[in-house]
């Protein structure tokens, strides 16, 4: 699968089953896409091939005896001849000549022969026209049997903000306000434990409503997940996700010892956030969180940890709201697009994706001149790996969320993820008995980009994994389905930061 | 290469990948295995 697009001037072409990124010439750019257009693509490579034997004025024997041409040869001077005499226009004509017929009037004939070359050079590779190989792959990875690596802790189903986009309604989520007991997470941590097999990386995050509601407990976890993992032989890795509210700098000093991450929620400007996120009362919480998180982000060394916010229908023009971010100090910034019923009046709407799509083109084209001048950030939904990045599993298979990851209520229940907790359908069991819903698990085992119909054929599947299980059952009904302005949304940004390497490289 | 500038260097993880160590998530992730 190839896809191929244009951005901030780049010709961009993403092999996508090999994920290779190839900066072209408008010239290649063409080719490409003439062949894409003239061929079905699983012959493309083949036919390649055949093409570039040509170019090279070679015959079949020829090629297998070893002989090799480095000059287009005779065939292009005839494609050519066809092509401007109008007789390749006949029914008939090999593609040499019907690509030649399309190009010869805007490049040189030799050129073109050179761009199939580099092309077919590509192709023998594996980096171009490259076959879906997975399926079969994650069919099995998929089947074996999960362990847990991670657990969302629900320290605290109460918060001291209102905000208005918030799926856990004011932190109760469609339910009543509570606080985890120490009893009940100490259980939580020893399900982990018991059910990471021999996983030894182990991810507990403590979220909310607002975490700092329940802070004690949330230090006494910390020293109970520090004893515990010495005994098991297991690695904690503990996050935190705050509004800010309760910050303080005793707060600050623990997480920076013991918090591999930490999430600042603040949405950008003043009139953004406060719109969004009052407190009860109605107040903006904005005057009082951003200093503190400033004075936070700097204990940090501005690693590890995000400023998280969220765009709405009212603030379209967000970029100017990570811009603003980044202005205030900010290295580590995540804006990301609201998730909401369309019948919430600050709901995205597919008409807004013109609008949105540009701005995250403004904000790609501003981070590359940011970053060649030495005053960079990082924005969440363009950090991307063309180097290394997880192997193919990973990729194809998802957050792991109800298998390797799961959420735990105020009072011990487990849910797959953050997003069902509620969702009486989606109980999957509790600490103390564990997983008394094996079936749910089986359902999100069977969840990947090939047994979505939506993923199998979008260029994005290897950095997106088949999307959010939760907008999709929110919007569906089904986690076997996609949430279609999600999906939109996730094309753009992974071919802006496509883009930004393309743009740092030269 | 005149025309084409390839900038990087997934098939390959068939084989090796897959253990699972991995943080949760994707397109920017550290394979523990790489470090």
């Amino acid at each position: 699968m190839i896809h191929q697009y244009k951005n901030n001037g780049y010709n961009i072409v993403l092999d996508v089953n090999s994920g290779s990124v190839h900066v072209v010439d408008e010239l290649v750019y063409e080719v490409i896409g003439l062949l894409l257009r003239k061929c079905p693509e699983r012959k493309i490579a083949q036919t390649m091939r055949r093409i570039v034997q040509e170019v090279e004025g070679r015959s079949d024997t020829e090629e297998q005896g070893g002989a090799c041409a480095d000059e287009p040869g005779q065939a292009v001077v005839e494609a050519k001849e066809k092509a401007q005499d109008g007789s390749g226009a006949l029914p008939g004509t090999n593609l040499l000549t019907e690509i030649m017929e399309e190009l010869i009037t805007k490049y040189p004939a030799d050129e073109i022969g050179e761009a199939l070359q580099e092309c077919r050079m590509l192709a023998d590779a594996g980096v171009l026209f490259t076959e879906d190989v997975y399926e079969n792959a994650i069919t099995d990875y998929k089947a074996r049997k999960t362990v847990v690596k991670a657990l969302c802790l629900h320290i605290a189903h109460d918060c001291n903000l209102a905000c208005k986009y918030c799926f856990a309604e004011e932190g109760e989520y469609h339910g009543r306000r509570a606080l985890m007991s120490f009893e009940v997470g100490k259980k939580a941590l020893d399900f982990l434990i018991a059910n990471s097999g021999d996983r030894r990386n182990l991810e507990v995050d403590f979220f909310g409503g607002e975490p700092l509601m329940n802070w004690q407990v949330v230090k006494d976890l910390v020293a109970y997940g520090r004893e515990q993992e010495k005994l098991h032989g297991k690695n904690f890795r503990f996050t935190l996700t705050t509004n800010g509210v309760l910050l303080n700098d005793e707060i600050m000093e623990f997480c920076n010892r013991e918090m591999a991450n930490v999430v600042l929620s603040v949405d950008g400007r003043k009139e953004v956030h406060d719109r969004m996120r009052p407190f009860r009362g109605g107040k903006g919480s904005y005057d009082l969180i951003l200093p503190k998180f400033k004075r936070f982000a700097d204990s940090r060394g501005q690693q590890k940890y995000y400023v998280r916010g969220t765009f709405t229908h009212y603030n379209l023009d967000f970029a100017n709201d990570v811009l603003h971010l980044a202005d205030e100090g900010f290295d580590q910034i995540s804006v990301e697009p609201v998730v909401a019923s369309a019948t919430e009046d600050y709901a995205l709407r597919e008409e807004d994706l013109p609008t949105i799509f540009a701005e995250y083109d403004k904000l790609a084209a501003e981070m590359v001149k940011r970053e060649k001048e030495g005053r960079g950030f990082t924005f969440f939904h363009y950090m991307i790996d063309l180097s290394g990045g997880p192997c193919v599993y990973k990729r194809l298979s998802g957050c792991g969320s109800g298998t390797e990851y799961l959420a735990v209520t105020p009072w011990g229940d487990l849910y797959p993820c953050h997003q069902f907790v509620g969702i009486d359908k989606y109980l999957m069991g509790n600490v103390d008995e564990g997983i008394t819903k094996p079936e749910i698990v089986d359902e999100f085992k069977c969840c990947n980009v090939y047994t979505k119909e939506k993923c199998r054929s979008c260029f994005a599947k290897f950095y997106c994994s088949g999307g959010c299980a939760a907008n999709s059952y929110n919007f569906h009904g089904t986690i076997q389905d996609a949430y279609d302005i999600g999906c939109e949304l996730q094309r753009k940004r992974v071919e802006c930061a496509i883009m930004i390497k393309a743009a740092l490289a030269e | 290469m005149k025309h084409i500038k390839t900038l990087n260097t997934l098939q390959s993880t068939l084989k090796k990948g897959g253990c699972g160590e991995c943080q949760t998530s994707v397109g920017n992730q550290t394979c523990e295995q790489s470090k």
